[in-house]
């Protein structure tokens, strides 16, 4: 699920800075950033075809560095009026629903505080903090529902068993 | 050709994925609603606030009436749920289509959509999803593309709705890979 949204992520951020490309410095910040984490996909992604899914730690450290490598995007592109905070929300449903409830909490803190803070900083008027403000709601939201989503289907899973096993005796 | 059982046990599944998930589509609403409120701050005027006034309040009461059945342990069929949706996508991108401040490629309301296109991937079969994930893309398209003046910067407004379908259409497509791998997991359980 998280080597899928990252494939998304890394397909869609190359084509967009392909598309009316920004100056060689920025360009070359966003490219290198881009192919590392293409490569980093890649071996999990291998992992995954030999199913020999990846150390926990490793996945963790890759979810942190997607949520990272967007946060540095967008600060490159000028904070608050890069348009690159939409990544957010593949990556955070990829996370929310294959991570524990604390450790998606972690997670969405972090992500949300240093794009509000970066956001906030760089925004033009007061008025813009409200925006900033409802972008985040909408990446806690996808969060909320992705662990939602996971923990039912968790207890689900369970109730399944239950019941099953209840029918054997 | 499908056996008769299976084909029951099919409709039963279906059933209860929309049973046990749409708690996650009233909490995606919750969400936009909660989101709406904080939005009403930005009006300038009276009119402007009964304008951002009303989809929110429709909201908020499609919501209750959703959430109250749930409660009460009488929760809304397929037929319901999916009309919610599209009301959903309507206001939505009423939204973003009559913003005062900023309508169309401007509005920063768009943002409205992820969770309730990636909600409904997760509770609705994947031709259920896909058809709601290109009807809110197409909504918000015709909404961007036609309805409204662009910018200054027509190529680089452009580059900005594609942006933001792309990763629309993602989160339709990564919640029905989540709801297929669910689905997956379940019958290989029921079937060891």
């Amino acid at each position: 699920m998280i080597v899928a949204a990252r494939w998304v992520l890394v397909v869609a951020a190359m084509l967009f800075a392909l598309w009316l490309p920004a100056d060689v410095p920025q360009l070359r910040i966003q490219a290198f950033l881009i192919l590392l984490l293409a490569m980093g996909n890649f071996f999990l992604h291998a992992q995954v075809l030999r199913r020999k899914p990846a150390a926990d730690w490793v996945v963790y450290a890759a979810s942190a560095a997607d949520l990272a490598a967007i946060t540095a995007l967008m600060l490159v592109q000028g904070g608050f009026r890069s348009d690159l905070y939409v990544f957010y929300f593949p990556a955070v449903l990829a996370y929310s629903v294959a991570f524990s409830s604390e450790k998606t909490a972690a997670y969405t803190i972090v992500a949300v505080a240093a794009y509000a803070l970066i956001a906030t900083l760089t925004a033009p008027t007061d008025g813009a903090v409200l925006t900033v403000a409802v972008r985040c709601l909408m990446v806690v939201a996808v969060a909320v529902c992705g662990n939602a989503y996971r923990r039912m289907e968790h207890r689900r899973a369970r109730g399944s068993a239950a019941a099953g096993a209840a029918a054997e005796a | 050709m499908k056996t008769p059982t299976t084909a029951l046990a099919r409709a039963q599944e279906a059933a209860e994925d929309i049973f046990f998930g749409q708690v996650v589509l009233i909490y995606a609403r919750w969400a936009v609603v909660f989101a709406g409120v904080v939005m009403i701050l930005t009006a300038g005027d009276t009119r402007q606030l009964v304008m951002e006034l009303v989809p929110i309040v429709l909201l908020m009461a499609l919501n209750f009436f959703l959430h109250g059945r749930y409660f009460m342990e009488r929760p809304a069929n397929r037929r319901l749920i999916v009309a919610a949706g599209v009301i959903d996508l309507v206001l939505l991108s009423a939204i973003v289509a009559t913003w005062p401040t900023g309508a169309g490629v401007t509005s920063p309301f768009f943002v409205f959509l992820y969770p309730v296109v990636f909600a409904f991937a997760l509770v609705f079969q994947p031709a259920y999803a896909a058809a709601f994930g290109a009807l809110a893309a197409a909504l918000y398209g015709v909404v961007c593309f036609m309805g409204t003046a662009y910018s200054a910067n027509p190529a680089a407004d452009t580059k900005t709705v594609v942006m933001r379908l792309v990763t629309l259409l993602a989160m339709a497509g990564l919640g029905t890979l989540y709801w297929r791998k669910q689905r997956d997991r379940r019958r290989a359980a029921a079937a060891a």
